[in-house]
């Protein structure tokens, strides 16, 4: 894959190469779609929150994803400690932790709601709101800040004509401020769903969007 | 191909194949001589790790900069209770992005790190708690620990040896503290990630009660080539105090950002000038963060002098941190860029201890009122003063480095908070 | 002694047992280190930071709440770090918090008035806008005011600890933290919940019951015994214009730990009750009259000595004092003796606090049925404290009733009575008949002492004036059995037990001093009557 022209040989990769796969970008199929059972046990509490199947209403932890969940609490000697696992497991499937989904978590833990609210509100990851299609999350911290990265922030929400926090009228975009996003070498970064956008400009957002738009709902 | 950008100055040894795709699968490692390092540990004996580990000088990758092998040997050894070796790659502190590279680069090097890791003291189990916003990262990992069980370098017997290991990859859910040791262990128990009053200390009371060691990813992948190549070949590197390489993570207003692993000692001005190709279009350097957001500002002048070791950085008045290298120029709005690093704090506060929870987002609010304009010169005193409240006052070291960046500013460019106050003048304003 | 530990304190030497905390140690020397998130009965997070104190040779401030003491450790509490620390915490407590004191009701007895007059700057820096939470039900008779909140989470930890039933949580994190429950789901439906409004050092939980009701200094503090089940929890009563305002526990580590239930916590209308016997009564034919005490006594005792050979039948109440029944039983015996009955209610199940062992709202309701027990009455009726009084309702001879309301029996109840004597509070349909009606103080205008499940003997002190000529009972039946036997009379309650622990020999050797405030345990052991 040595043809293909990168500053940052990121899984994302550079903004110039988005019309990519995400196999191009990567340069090999290693990773692949992994399977919702989750895979080897080891892991199977870490796959990407946001599939193109999410819905607020989906029945959670059936199928495949009983599985799943099975998978995570032979992981840990505490049922508590599947706590953060399974509720990405939830978000996963529904796109957002609902008081619903927290309520059917602290059940199938043998925790209380409460306890399960308070823990899902330390964590910023978990969206307590439904948020759109693609969550777009700009890293502004410092070393993004120093190159700019105020400008990309404006650039999308002009582009998306919301707030900070808003849904756009479409539902398709929700534009949030991140800390920073550990990629400071490549500012800046934006991270949309499970994908990193590196080397992000103002210029580039219009054409980032229009191209996320183009693939639906991911 | 090369990573974005190499250097001739660069020791590549945990960054040796940053930027090669095939490094990921475990049949490459394997043929490139992996998981030889472990077959070693295990034929040494755990003591014998330590005493490796000890004699290599490594210190702790993760900002602390605490000997490792010390550390290992503060475990208990008949306990009779469970053991676990907890790999840090909550990777969040702002200007460090190594951890990342490390383990989606090269997986295996960290696995077999884990593995030599648990092994020198006595864990069953590993756990490596990586950040959740890593998706990439994260199913990397799952999939190389998947392929390290299949081949059976994790499991039962592991190569025959009659050891076993086993090692489950944990996703963060958003929280800068969870890096922290202590609040890592609370999220990985279900908890709140917020830290815990020590002592007791993890080697005594870890996670889930159990005796614990924490590493961060970059210690433990420079583990695998200590054990590969001996304590006394890895302090070839580096200084005395300071031993080995370092990946500097660089960002900021540099010509090439970017991770280069440097030994120990390199001076930062060269560092700079040399391996990141010097400023952004020719503009004068006005400060750098040598160690991460978390510790002081140093300008121009006490970037000349600084070498970019332990001991280098404390000579300057600064802290070697995590070796993330933030470099700001003469455009560089001081007030905007703490502003924006206070921020964060008051986000990433777990909001236990009052000090932190309260003067983290008093700080931010003063703060954004000096940028807006409207700051008094007696702010800059409240601000000296307060933020001195929280230094050594809680339980963790965030609010520490709320008063590190706050205090050296105000100490360093005054003048450009003097400027704001009284006169409305701002640094890069367009 | 080789478990303890020697330290000196603010220049104090002090010997305190191992494991023992500097914040604890230092109560020795009498220096509160003052504190928030501390609390003797729950874990220590150690996070309010308030208690930081000089641990000379330690590089940091020390958190006196989990520090434990060491040999020949030098501790400063009132050094200038210490000092500068408290003042510097405190004001960032100041910066969000909303100085709301005029309609708080905490306000007179809250830590943060108390230790920032103390300790406190002069002035704070604080100039941004302030943190809004507002306010927030809790369910149960919990109010939640969110600025007002240090985020201490005692309650939190009341909750997940104490009660067992986490229903309390932090929500959010850093300076966005606040308390919350389940979204809707709140407090209801749990047994021990209010106990987070005594522990909360501000006024962020208030209780429902108590709020704008009356300020904390005007209210008059009188050591008490709960009264609503036999477990005899210490607590205070609280009282201002002759009404009890609230209930609160008082710290007992042998009956109650800090903590009562709600129940009982609310269980206090029925004292402040204003349609009260005010006057000795005497019947007239089909009318009473209001009669002097001596009158009634005299007249009384006369009409007793009319009567020839009659037996006696009484009925006392388990609420009542060991001295009041202790006077009944001895009134009983110099009127020829007969059966003293009680009649007491029973809850189906018990409420245990599950943090603190032995603690629980008892299946028996009253607070004194081990004395009763003792002094040889014997339980009648059912389960909710009715019936059972067949025989003494319909008796030919003396009658006597104490405490009992009587609200299940009809009028004719003494109606055969050659003397019905009634000593109560108040009068009902069965009090019609009776030829005396006595008014006696409640246990809350009274002294006295309760015997609980365990036989630990509690005093309480009169915390409210009697209406009218009411008098304690002790006093009264003591009068008339003393006048009966020509035997010596009880002038003080004090006088009153010590004539109990002289004749019964269950209460020997316990004098009135020796059960003080903490109380003191019987000889012998207690027929848990069922429990």
């Amino acid at each position: 894959m040595s043809d293909i022209p990168f500053k940052n040989p990121g899984w994302a990769g550079n903004t110039g190469e988005f019309d990519l796969t995400e196999e191009q970008v990567r340069g090999d199929d290693f990773v692949g779609d992994r399977p919702k059972h989750g895979g080897h046990a080891s892991g199977a509490g870490t796959l990407p929150y946001m599939l193109a199947d999410k819905h607020p209403e989906a029945a959670l932890f059936e199928g495949e994803y009983q599985e799943r969940f099975e998978k995570i609490l032979t992981r840990y000697p505490t049922k508590q400690a599947a706590l953060l696992p399974a509720l990405g497991l939830a978000q996963e499937i529904r796109g957002h932790v609902s008081p619903e989904s927290m309520d059917r978590v602290a059940e199938l833990l043998d925790l209380s709601p409460a306890y399960v609210r308070g823990v899902t509100t330390f964590y910023t990851m978990y969206n307590k709101r439904p948020v759109g299609d693609h969550l777009v999350q700009v890293c502004t911290n410092i070393s993004c800040n120093l190159a700019g990265a105020d400008e990309v922030v404006d650039a999308f929400l002009r582009y998306t004509d919301t707030e900070l926090g808003e849904t756009s009228e479409d539902g398709k975009f929700t534009v949030i401020e991140a800390e920073c996003l550990a990629a400071c070498g490549f500012p800046t970064c934006v991270q949309i769903n499970s994908r990193y956008f590196e080397n992000v400009t103002p210029d580039q957002v219009p054409q980032i969007c229009e191209h996320l738009k183009s693939q639906g709902g991911e | 191909m090369a990573y974005p950008y190499v250097s001739d100055h660069e020791v590549q040894i945990v960054s040796k194949h940053f930027g090669d795709p095939q490094q990921r699968r475990v049949d490459t490692y394997v043929e490139r001589g992996g998981y030889q390092a472990l077959k070693k540990a295990f034929d040494m004996g755990p003591e014998q790790v330590i005493d490796m580990v000890k004699s290599s000088g490594l210190r702790g990758r993760g900002g602390a900069g605490f000997p490792t092998g010390v550390k290992w040997s503060f475990m208990p050894k008949e306990s009779g209770k469970p053991h676990y070796l907890l790999c840090n790659a909550d990777e969040s502190e702002p200007g460090t992005f190594k951890d990342r590279e490390l383990i989606r680069w090269d997986p295996h090097q960290l696995i077999e790190g884990c593995l030599i890791g648990a092994y020198a003291i006595g864990a069953q189990h590993v756990y490596i708690y990586c950040r959740g916003e890593f998706f990439e990262v994260n199913q990397i990992l799952a999939r190389a620990v998947e392929d390290a069980y299949a081949k059976g370098y994790i499991g039962k017997d592991i190569m025959g040896s009659g050891n076993d290991l086993e090692l489950t990859v944990h996703q963060g859910a958003g929280a800068y503290i969870c890096g922290e040791e202590t609040g890592l262990m609370n999220s990985l128990e279900g908890r709140r990630g917020q830290p815990r009053v020590k002592p007791p200390f993890p080697a005594a009371v870890g996670a889930f009660g159990m005796p614990s060691t924490i590493n961060n990813v970059e210690t433990l992948c420079a583990v695998t080539h200590i054990v590969d190549n001996g304590g006394e070949w890895y302090r070839q590197y580096g200084t005395e105090k300071s031993p080995g390489t370092k990946l500097f993570c660089v960002s900021g207003h540099v010509n090439k950002p970017g991770n280069y692993e440097l030994p120990l000692g390199f001076p930062l001005s060269q560092m700079i000038e040399e391996v990141c190709g010097g400023m952004r279009d020719g503009n004068a350097l006005k400060a750098v963060i040598p160690g991460g957001s978390s510790v002081p500002i140093i300008n121009a002048e006490e970037v000349a002098r600084c070498n970019l070791d332990y001991e280098g950085c404390v000579e300057v008045g600064t802290m070697l941190g995590c070796a993330s290298v933030i470099v700001m120029d003469e455009t560089t709005d001081i007030v905007k860029a703490v502003r924006r690093m206070v921020d964060f704090y008051a986000h990433e506060s777990c909001g236990q201890c009052t000090p932190c929870r309260e003067g983290s987002a008093w700080t931010a609010k003063i703060l954004r009122r000096i940028e807006d304009g409207r700051g008094t010169e007696e702010d800059l005193d409240t601000l000296m003063q307060m933020t001195q409240q929280m230094v050594g006052t809680t339980i963790c070291v965030l609010s520490d480095s709320v008063a590190a960046p706050v205090q050296s500013s105000i100490e360093k460019f005054r003048d450009e908070y003097l400027a704001l106050i009284r006169r409305g003048e701002r640094v890069g304003a367009a | 002694m080789a478990d303890m530990v020697t330290l000196t304190i603010d220049g104090h030497e002090v010997s305190v047992p191992k494991g023992t905390t500097i914040l604890e140690a230092a109560k020795t020397v009498g220096t509160e280190v003052p504190h928030y998130c501390y609390h003797p009965g729950m874990s220590s997070p150690a996070m309010c930071r308030l208690c930081l104190v000089e641990v000379e040779g330690a590089p940091k401030p020390m958190p006196g709440c989990v520090t434990t003491v060491m040999e020949g450790q030098v501790v400063n509490t009132q050094s200038d770090q210490a000092k500068s620390n408290r003042q510097g915490v405190l004001e960032f407590y100041l910066v969000n918090h909303p100085l709301d004191c005029p309609i708080c009701d905490m306000s007179g007895e809250c830590n943060l008035q108390d230790y920032v007059h103390a300790e406190g700057r002069e002035q704070g820096r604080g100039r941004e806008p302030k943190r809004v939470f507002g306010r927030d039900d809790f369910g149960g008779d919990v109010l939640f005011y969110g600025d007002r909140c240090v985020m201490c989470t005692r309650c939190v930890r009341f909750m997940s600890e104490v009660e067992q039933d986490h229903r309390l949580t932090v929500v959010e994190r850093g300076n966005r933290s606040v308390i919350d429950t389940f979204f809707d789901e709140g407090l209801d439906g749990t047994d021990w919940h209010e106990n987070i409004v005594d522990i909360c050092p501000v006024g962020a939980l208030v209780s429902k019951d108590f709020l704008h009701k009356a300020r904390a200094w005007d209210l008059t503090h009188t050591p008490s015994i709960c009264t609503s089940c036999s477990q005899g929890c210490n607590i205070d009563l609280h009282t201002r214009d002759n009404l009890v305002q609230r209930i609160k526990p008082r710290e007992n580590l042998d009956v109650n730990g800090w903590w009562i239930c709600d129940h009982g916590r609310h269980n206090y209308e029925w004292m402040n009750r204003g349609d009260r016997i005010e006057a000795p009564l005497a019947r007239d034919g089909s009318s009473s009259r209001a009669v002097g005490w001596k009158d009634a006594l005299r007249g009384l005792l006369d009409r007793a000595a009319s009567l020839d050979a009659a037996s006696v039948k009484a009925v006392a109440s388990p609420q009542s004092s060991n001295e009041d029944l202790a006077g009944l039983k001895a009134l009983v015996d110099a009127l020829g003796g007969g059966d003293i009955v009680y009649r007491s209610a029973r809850a189906e199940d018990e409420v245990p606090l599950k943090g603190f062992p032995g603690l629980a709202r008892r299946h028996d309701l009253a607070a004194n049925t081990t004395g009763a027990n003792l002094l040889g009455m014997a339980r009648v009726g059912a389960d909710d404290a009715s019936g059972g009084l067949e025989g003494v309702a319909d008796h030919g001879g003396i009658v006597i009733v104490l405490g009992d309301g009587l609200d299940d029996q009809p009028e004719s109840f003494g109606g055969k009575a050659g003397l019905y004597i009634y000593l109560g509070t108040h009068e009902s349909a069965a009090t019609t008949a009776a030829d005396y009606v006595l008014p006696v103080g409640t246990h809350a205008e009274s002294e006295g002492t309760f015997t609980n499940r365990e036989g630990r003997v509690q005093r309480f002190e009169p915390a409210l004036e009697p209406p009218g000529m009411a008098r304690p009972a002790w006093l009264i039946l003591g009068a008339l059995a003393g006048e009966q036997s020509g035997g010596s009379v009880a002038r003080s309650a004090g006088e009153a037990f010590a004539s109990l622990a002289g004749s019964n020999p269950a209460f020997s050797g316990i004098s009135y001093d020796d059960v003080g405030s903490r109380g003191a345990v019987i000889n012998e052991s207690v027929s848990l009557t069922g429990d």
